[in-house]
């Protein structure tokens, strides 16, 4: 159940062919993934950053 | 007493002040789990004897649509609680969670067509599953761009409850429809009543990707709704005092 199923890197990218149709379905899952939380942490501290000058200039 | 129960362990404040508890433990058990199942799925777990190596899509794909429809799922509950009870956090919970099921929803449907392809012949089919969960697609878009556009955000919050409601009949219609139609799309492949059709190889690092990518996608839940319950409540005094 542990053993690797490729012998090289190359065997890796290309996996008999499917390599392209793999790798760019999880390059685009792991994008949107890391773009969603990216955009997530802007907002907060935007969000945060406005409050604190609102409670500094009341 | 169901509503002051409700309404005592839903207040925003409790809820800001619970999850920056629990977010970095969610976001560390996510992304672990998420890389382990990947890593153990698309290295390690053997190929299929039918497809090849593009059954490997299946642990990204399956974990997506799973949660497509829970997130929806969890809309609608949330739905119902600010519909009858008025809980606004329910409300602001759906308008965080919207965009993210939007998301999830288009990955399973982009990483179903690219399996599509050299499995199917073809990376589209309006069939039942399909159509269906195109459907959800745009029903997630149809309650983000109703909330915004609204400036009565109290308005809004009400309309896009109603609508969530009536969008959920759509996911037992996703769930059956590999049973009910006649479909190019294959049945279920793993049941929690038992009786999974894939091999412990490949069901094992599923399921760690299934767990791991719910713990990173209630991670980003998390962080959203943080944001938009900041948005809505910044006058309030309690604000002020935790930023």
């Amino acid at each position: 159940m542990f053993d690797l199923a490729f012998s090289n890197l190359h065997e890796i990218l290309d996996m008999n062919g499917h390599g392209i149709y793999v790798w760019s379905v999880y390059a685009l899952g792991i994008s949107m993934i890391v773009i969603s939380f990216s955009i997530a942490k802007k907002r907060i501290a935007g969000i945060q950053k406005k409050i604190k000058i609102n409670n500094a200039s009341s | 007493m169901i509503s002051a129960f409700i309404h005592k362990f839903s207040s925003p404040k409790s809820y800001v002040r619970l999850t920056e508890k629990l977010y970095p433990f969610f976001i560390v058990l996510g992304v672990s789990l998420l890389t382990l199942g990947w890593i153990w799925g698309l290295l390690f777990a053997p190929q299929d004897a039918v497809q090849g190596n593009s059954y490997r899509i299946i642990f990204l794909h399956v974990p997506s649509v799973i949660f497509a429809e829970l997130i929806y799922f969890f809309m609608a509950i949330c739905a119902l609680m600010h519909l009858v009870w008025r809980v606004k956090l329910a409300a602001y919970l759906i308008k965080a969670a919207a965009p993210i099921g939007a998301m999830i929803t288009f990955l399973g449907l982009f990483s179903g067509s690219i399996w599509g392809i050299p499995t199917w012949g073809t990376w589209w089919q309006w069939d039942a599953r399909i159509t269906s969960t195109l459907i959800l697609f745009i029903m997630y878009l149809g309650v983000i761009t109703l909330h915004g556009s609204f400036s009565n955000l109290i308005k809004a919050d009400r309309l896009m409850s109603i609508l969530v409601i009536i969008g959920v009949i759509n996911i037992p219609i996703i769930k059956k429809s590999v049973d009910w139609w006649s479909t190019l799309h294959q049945p279920a492949s793993i049941s929690i009543s038992g009786g999974s059709s894939i091999d412990p190889s490949m069901l094992y690092p599923l399921l760690i990707s299934i767990i791991g990518l719910g713990f990173t996608l209630i991670s980003l839940g998390i962080l959203s709704s943080r944001s938009y319950i900041f948005t809505r409540e910044k006058n309030k005094k309690w604000i002020a005092e935790h930023v």
